[in-house]
């Protein structure tokens, strides 16, 4: 036996980090969340997340049960018989995928099942297209799900623990999925910081429902046919209220956040170089960080721009927003979705945006940039967007509100 | 000594309680009501009951907000019948597997249509029935028609039927020209499937002990439930039990289990009434000649043949 004892080392607890795709990250968020039953059924681009996590339990590195639906409808009606029967769920899908399991999703949310997925954003059929558009996430708006919107890897697996504990709070009790733009999140690896388990413990409590499918809780009756004449609109206020709620239990749970995981995040808009900002770039996703590289270079060449990066669609921060361009000349919109004939043939983030500024005293004037069909916008696109906004401020007259900068051809 | 779940031997022998009571307001008549009686009183009070839209949706707890059932009861979509099953079993599964709920015997009924199990519940109910979560049936109440939205044809729908949106008129004449789908033979045609049956509300007993036998039987299971519907068949409302006895007489019912890959006829009619008995107390067929009303019973007697044959290799054989 050796006279000289080991000492044992000094440990730093710092953070660690790890070089994960936005898939694996989410399959970590999931696994850290201790989920117990996951749904699913390919379809690309966020087929990565199952794969990892299908991985991981036939590993053994976290238990659940995990279905493979024979389409994305039973897939979204097996977690939302899952949570109402008290499990903690996992769902996600892409595109036309995601729009096959609507009436499912529809259901979940005027239901008030807190299922929680991730959307991995994509162009939707016909044509098959593997390119990244926002039409299947945001056709999903009137469905009482609550959306938020990752720029980096970092920031879906946060996401996703804090939509955990948003949905599954008694205030909001309502379902709630993260949208990954489609493979400039979902396939892309950057360092991430995953908490520890302890941390998301601390921060997650167990998911309690206030009442369960199950005999244990008694003979409960859920979703029974209803006479409109007697809770018709009361049953749709309880949802209206529940996404009113959800606006301070956001900001409840990011401030949470940060102090068990010790990451800050502004709650509802991130915004950069806006104290003394003329004009804007707004957007949300993964596209952020080209948008800012750009704004960046722009700035440098003395342009009084900002940027607004909003990270919730629903609840829609509208008050925040009118906040933070108040004072603003103009304002372009940068968006991935389509709405045909809508008015001025502009796109569902811009009809948003719109909305919310027409309450403002000084609106800013607005243009929309469509970036459609999947093809990639590069930094030359946005900085023509922002030269046009630049000269919308400056008085120019545009014939249209909408262009549509990654098209060949006239752009009627 | 067998270890099989106790059966009920004599109606002395059914439960007095019900789970399935007052509350509803089916038609008078109503052949899928009866039915949701007797499942319940086998089944017993650890059970959670899911409803796919459909009649005993609309029916059961409209306008009100009155409920009948004594037990957990949750709505699903139209098409969403496996899935929610699935769903169910999933949760309790992990939750009791992972210590979060205590450990328990727990039985799942999905109460589905013809429409929601035959027509736009079909792939969820065969992804269910793939999967090995015990003490979860699959009940097909087939009423043979979309009834509550006011008599459509589904896949269950029989050769020769008037229905709204299969009418007898003056050029097609027949009605309902397709040939009804043998749900119970598709359920069987999943490997390792535990129980699959097919039933009626008669004899009451045998139902109720396919649906004990169901539940214990270790896996997903599914009974077809021939459903006499007052509204869509067109017969007055006090013959419902009548006309599933007629169904059965007259072999157009085969009443069938098949367990651990073991095919049984529980019910050989002998001799087999002619089928228009059955069929000429129906309004919905009340267009079909006696040559038609013929040829289906020589269909029926060619296809009992098969039923036989099945039943001494205790293994299916198509009857077509």
């Amino acid at each position: 036996m050796s006279a000289v004892r080991p000492v044992p080392p000094i440990t730093i607890e710092k953070p660690v980090a790890k070089v994960w795709t936005g898939a694996r990250a989410i399959a970590e968020a999931v696994k850290l969340a201790d989920v117990d039953v996951i749904a699913a059924y390919p379809i690309r681009p966020y087929t990565g997340i199952m794969n990892a996590i299908a991985a991981m339990i036939a590993d053994g590195e976290f238990q659940a049960e995990i279905i493979v639906a024979d389409s994305e409808h039973s897939q979204f009606e097996v977690v939302k018989h899952a949570a109402a029967t008290g499990a903690r769920v996992f769902v996600g899908s892409s595109g036309v995928g995601l729009m096959y399991a609507y009436e499912a999703m529809l259901v979940t949310g005027l239901g008030s099942v807190p299922v929680v997925g991730v959307v991995g954003t994509r162009a939707l059929d016909d044509p098959g297209n593997f390119g990244m558009e926002w039409t299947d996430a945001f056709t999903t708006r009137y469905f009482g799900w609550l959306i938020s919107w990752p720029r980096d890897v970092q920031e879906a697996l946060d996401m996703v623990l804090v939509a955990y504990r948003v949905a599954e709070d008694h205030r909001v009790l309502q379902p709630h999925f993260v949208a990954l733009d489609g493979a400039a999140l979902t396939h892309v690896a950057m360092p991430v910081y995953p908490p520890t388990k302890k941390q998301v413990t601390e921060f997650l409590p167990p998911y309690r429902p206030p009442y369960r499918i199950d005999p244990m809780d008694g003979p409960v009756t859920k979703a029974q046919h209803i006479a409109p004449s007697l809770i018709g609109p009361e049953q749709r206020k309880r949802i209206d209220v529940a996404m009113l709620k959800a606006k301070e239990v956001i900001i409840e749970a990011w401030k949470d956040y940060a102090r068990y995981v010790g990451r800050e995040y502004p709650p509802f808009i991130e915004t950069k170089w806006m104290d003394d900002a003329e004009i804007a770039l707004l957007s949300m996703g993964a596209y952020m960080k080209d948008i800012e590289l750009v704004v960046s270079k722009l700035r440098e060449k003395g342009l009084k721009i900002g940027t607004v990066r909003l990270r919730y669609l629903r609840p829609f921060p509208a008050e925040e927003l009118v906040k933070v361009l108040s004072g603003v000349k103009a304002v372009g919109v940068i968006e991935f979705g389509f709405s045909f004939g809508s008015p001025y043939r502009t796109g569902p983030l811009y009809h948003e945006v719109a909305t919310a500024l027409y309450e403002a005293d000084e609106r800013p004037k607005l243009l929309d940039f469509l970036f459609l069909g999947g093809r990639e916008p590069k930094p030359e696109h946005f900085i023509k967007a922002a030269e046009m906004v630049n000269e919308l401020a400056k008085g120019k007259t545009f014939e249209k509100k909408a262009y549509w900068l990654t098209l060949r051809g006239e752009d009627i | 000594m067998s270890s099989g779940p106790s059966l009920i031997r004599s109606v002395k022998e059914i439960p007095p309680i019900d789970y399935y009571t007052s509350g509803h307001r089916t038609c008078a008549g109503c052949g899928a009501a009866l039915i949701y009686r007797l499942v319940t009183k086998a089944a017993g009070p650890n059970t959670i009951l899911i409803g796919p839209t459909g009649c005993m949706y609309v029916a059961n707890s409209h306008q009100f907000l009155t409920s009948p059932y004594a037990v957990p009861w949750y709505h699903t979509q139209l098409g969403a019948g496996g899935a929610a099953g699935i769903g169910i079993a999933a949760a309790l599964r992990a939750l009791m597997v992972k210590g979060k709920r205590k450990p328990e015997d727990i039985n799942i009924i999905v109460f589905g249509g013809d429409g929601g199990f035959a027509d736009i519940g079909f792939s969820g109910l065969s992804m269910a029935l793939t999967y090995d979560y015990p003490r979860l049936l699959y009940l097909l109440y087939d009423n043979e028609s979309y009834a509550n939205t006011g008599i459509q044809a589904s896949s269950t729908t029989p050769w020769g039927a008037t229905t709204t949106f299969t009418p007898s008129g003056k050029v097609k004449r027949i009605g309902n020209e397709r040939y009804k789908k043998n749900m119970a033979l598709l359920a069987a045609a999943h490997p390792k499937i535990k129980y699959v049956a097919t039933a009626t509300i008669y004899p009451p007993l045998d139902l109720m002990n396919k649906v004990i036998k169901a539940l214990n039987s270790g896996g997903p299971s599914f009974i077809h439930v021939l459903t006499p519907c007052p509204k869509g068949w067109f017969y007055a409302p006090h013959e419902t039990y009548e006309l599933a006895r007629l169904a059965v007489e007259t072999g157009m019912w085969v009443l069938w289990e098949y367990s651990e890959g073991k095919f049984k006829l529980n019910y050989k009619p002998r001799p087999r009434k002619h089928v228009k008995e059955y069929l000429r107390r129906q309004g919905r067929f009340a267009h079909l000649t006696d040559e038609e009303i013929d040829m289906i019973d020589k269909m029926v007697e060619e296809e009992w043949k098969y039923w036989l044959e099945s039943d001494k290799l205790g293994k299916i054989i198509l009857p077509w």
